[in-house]
């Protein structure tokens, strides 16, 4: 029955195209949900968030592979919908979700965000959560939170001065 | 002669063995049930679903594993169930899980302690057989063997939390670590690639190996066949490094028997696909430490991926059914924008704000001590996969917004700027004046706060209430005579401790069952004296 209601949203989805979205093989997403995951994280990311997380795109569609296929079908399932379902009616037009401004995607974010539903409060935190995750999961990112990476591509980091020793018995304080 | 690592990926075709047992995972139950069962002269056979974790020289001087390489984006696929990506089933707590060799040893923090004595208490009253007493060589075996060790050597996050529980009078320990010259990387949860914590894959395993114990990684179980009370056989499919199913199978006729060791998802997930749970109890009164956590912002750079995450908690609000245990941790980029529940350009302020000078606490909540309450349930979705329906029980409620409003003073104390509190929408707190809106956070509502949990329990308890028991006393599953279960999913209630060492002990008890009812010896090598490393605790 999901997979019937699935077929029917992803029929029926007319995302607007995007010059950024150039991949064009996928392992779980397709041209279309790729088109709504782009709305939905240039909404929770800001424009032009692809400069700094290039492979945004492709992270999702690989991180989806190792999710349990019931909830990698429930997110496929909550892009359909928010392309489908979610939008405003803007001079007398009812716009969905990707042909709305980043300002008006945002304004249903926080409707979801507050709604009474929990299952609109989830679409709210898995597209936050994903689009978040992946986008500082680039290094480009990591220079905005002062990140050096990982030691094992930075092994000087093991040689910064260790914490000061500090042991329970220890009259110093702390830090004063 | 030594056993093998084969990886079920490259496998290129069915496959049927029988060994004397064969052990369902190869995280804390099934590592040690493995090199026990296998010292023990058995012919050992361990099926992980996970990959492997090869053993090679790597890019960068020191590291010994080239497939750990603590970036998050890459390990937490390879190292966690579903991705780490896995939630309850309303979405409303994430679920970290590992999933490779070695099991949540692989990815765990590292912190030993041993199972409370009230929660022991509380297991004795549903007719369970251990004590601190009769657990003492199992704690100690394990303490020696890995070993366990006080890492004095604090993080910027742990020093803080020390400053503010001065300054607040509360009591706060070292936390023992299992690690052994501990590089400081901070990157426990990604899998250690120093080999400095001393894990599944470290420790246990290879002993096994040695003693001629084969393990299968890629191997996902389909279910157990059995006819009468013996299980007769193991069906298994391999799976490719994107954990999709080959068309390759394994087989297993165990000689023996079956050890069931994949956890509290997984076990009860292979029991009910195997139409092995008769009387509805599997699955059911599945517990979790539901996990509160704070980001405190500090006036200086804290560089709070680095160092030893977990060696600093305080005892004071653990007691009772529903205590709690505050520790301190390292946050990366990932796991910290994952539970932020923001959006726009306060997104990316709260970012830039709290990472650089953030230090964390968060709190392991205990539950499941009422026996009128359902607590979770482990249930298979319409694929056959298990999925944990789980709600914040209501007495946790209080517990978890008291345990904030402790972490928020805490921080404050140390000099704080300000401190996050996961809430949706997000709180800043800045005051003690500020702690009311904690107060009126309702966990019982999905997607009212981020909440985690890293430890899951219970689903399969051993109990002596025969309309909740799964597990008997000498660990086998109710009627059938071949089966085992020597996971967190036999505890009756949650833990209230962070329980590797726990089970640790409890997969020796249980290992040396098996070997007794096959009359084979079972010894312990590192019963060396001295105290343990839990004094008062």
């Amino acid at each position: 029955m999901a997979g019937i209601l699935s077929s029917a949203l992803n029929a029926s989805a007319n995302p607007r195209k995007r010059s950024e979205v150039t991949q064009t093989t996928f392992d779980c997403l397709n041209k279309k949900t790729a088109l709504i995951l782009f709305a939905v994280a240039e909404a929770v990311l800001g424009e032009g968030f692809l400069i700094k997380a290039p492979r945004f795109i492709e992270t999702v569609d690989d991180y989806l592979n190792y999710q349990r296929p019931a909830q990698r079908e429930q997110f496929l399932f909550a892009l359909l919908i928010a392309e489908v379902t979610f939008g405003l009616t803007i001079g007398g037009t009812f716009q969905h979700f990707s042909h709305l401004s980043i300002a008006d995607r945002r304004k249903i974010l926080e409707k979801l965000r507050s709604s009474s539903q929990s299952l609109r409060r989830n679409i709210y935190a898995a597209f936050v959560n994903v689009a978040a995750s992946t986008y500082y999961a680039s290094d480009l990112t990591w220079p905005d939170l002062g990140y050096a990476g990982v030691s094992v591509d930075h092994p000087e980091i093991l040689n910064q001065p260790p914490p000061v020793p500090w042991r329970l018995d220890d009259p110093r304080p702390i830090e004063e | 002669m030594a056993g093998t690592i084969v990886e079920g990926r490259n496998v290129p075709e069915n496959r049927s063995l029988t060994p004397d047992f064969c052990i369902i995972g190869s995280g804390a139950a099934g590592g040690v049930c493995a090199l026990k069962l296998a010292e023990a002269g058995f012919d050992v056979l361990v099926l992980e679903e996970g990959p492997n974790i090869p053993k090679e020289k790597g890019p960068a001087p020191g590291q010994e594993r080239k497939m750990l390489n603590e970036r998050e984006a890459e390990m937490y696929k390879l190292l966690y169930q579903e991705g780490a990506t896995r939630l309850s089933k309303n979405g409303g707590i994430k679920i970290l899980q590992g999933r490779c060799l070695g099991g949540g040893t692989a990815v765990n923090w590292s912190a030993c302690l041993p199972p409370r004595l009230e929660t022991l208490d509380e297991w004795q009253k549903r007719g369970l057989p251990f004590t601190r007493q009769n657990l003492d060589p199992y704690l100690r075996e394990v303490v020696n063997y890995l070993p366990v060790v006080r890492n004095d050597k604090y993080n910027t996050s742990a020093r803080k939390f020390m400053l503010g529980c001065r300054r607040h009078d509360i009591p706060h320990e070292n936390l023992p670590n299992n690690t052994n010259d501990c590089r400081e990387c901070g990157s426990c949860g990604v899998g250690c690639p120093y080999d400095r914590k001393m894990s599944g894959f470290v420790k246990w395993l290879p002993d096994a190996v040695a003693l001629g114990a084969s393990i299968y990684t890629d191997t996902k179980v389909d279910r157990l066949v059995s006819s009468g009370d013996q299980i007769r056989e193991v069906q298994a499919h391999f799976i490719d490094h994107k954990t999709r199913p080959t068309k390759r199978k394994l087989t297993v006729k165990p000689k023996k028997g079956v050890v069931l060791a994949a956890g509290a998802v997984g076990t009860p997930g292979i029991l009910l696909r195997s139409g092995l749970d008769l009387d509805k109890r599997v699955g059911k009164f599945t517990h979790i430490h539901p996990v509160t956590i704070t980001i405190g912002r500090y006036p200086e750079k804290t560089l709070p991926a680095y160092g030893v995450p977990d060696n600093m908690w305080t005892p004071k609000f653990a007691s009772g059914p529903t205590g709690y245990l505050i520790e301190t941790g390292s946050f990366f980029p990932i796991l910290s924008a994952s539970a932020t529940l923001q959006h726009g350009d306060e997104l990316h302020r709260i970012m830039r704000d709290y990472y650089p000078s953030g230090a964390i606490s968060y709190a392991h909540h205990t539950t499941g001590f009422d026996e009128e309450e359902k607590y979770g349930t482990v249930e298979l979705d319409d694929n056959g996969d298990p999925q944990l329906d789980y709600k914040i029980p209501k007495a946790n409620v209080n517990p978890m917004r008291e345990s904030l409003v402790m972490m928020a003073r805490i921080h404050l104390a140390a000099g704080a700027n300000s401190v996050y509190i996961m809430r949706n929408p997000p709180l800043e707190v800045k005051s003690d004046a500020m702690f009311d809106e904690i107060r009126q956070i309702d966990f019982t509502r999905p997607q009212s706060a981020s909440i985690f949990t890293v430890h899951v329990m219970g689903g399969c308890q051993m109990n002596k209430n025969d309309k909740r028991r799964c597990v008997n006393t000498d660990f086998r599953f109710r009627d059938k005579k071949n089966l085992w279960v020597t996971d967190a999913s036999i505890f009756p209630t949650a833990l209230g401790a962070n329980p590797q060492v726990t089970i640790y002990s409890l997969a020796l008890w249980a290992a040396r069952e098996i070997c007794e009812q096959h009359q084979r010896p079972f010894k312990f090598h590192h019963q060396q004296g001295g105290e343990l490393p839990w004094p008062g605790y």
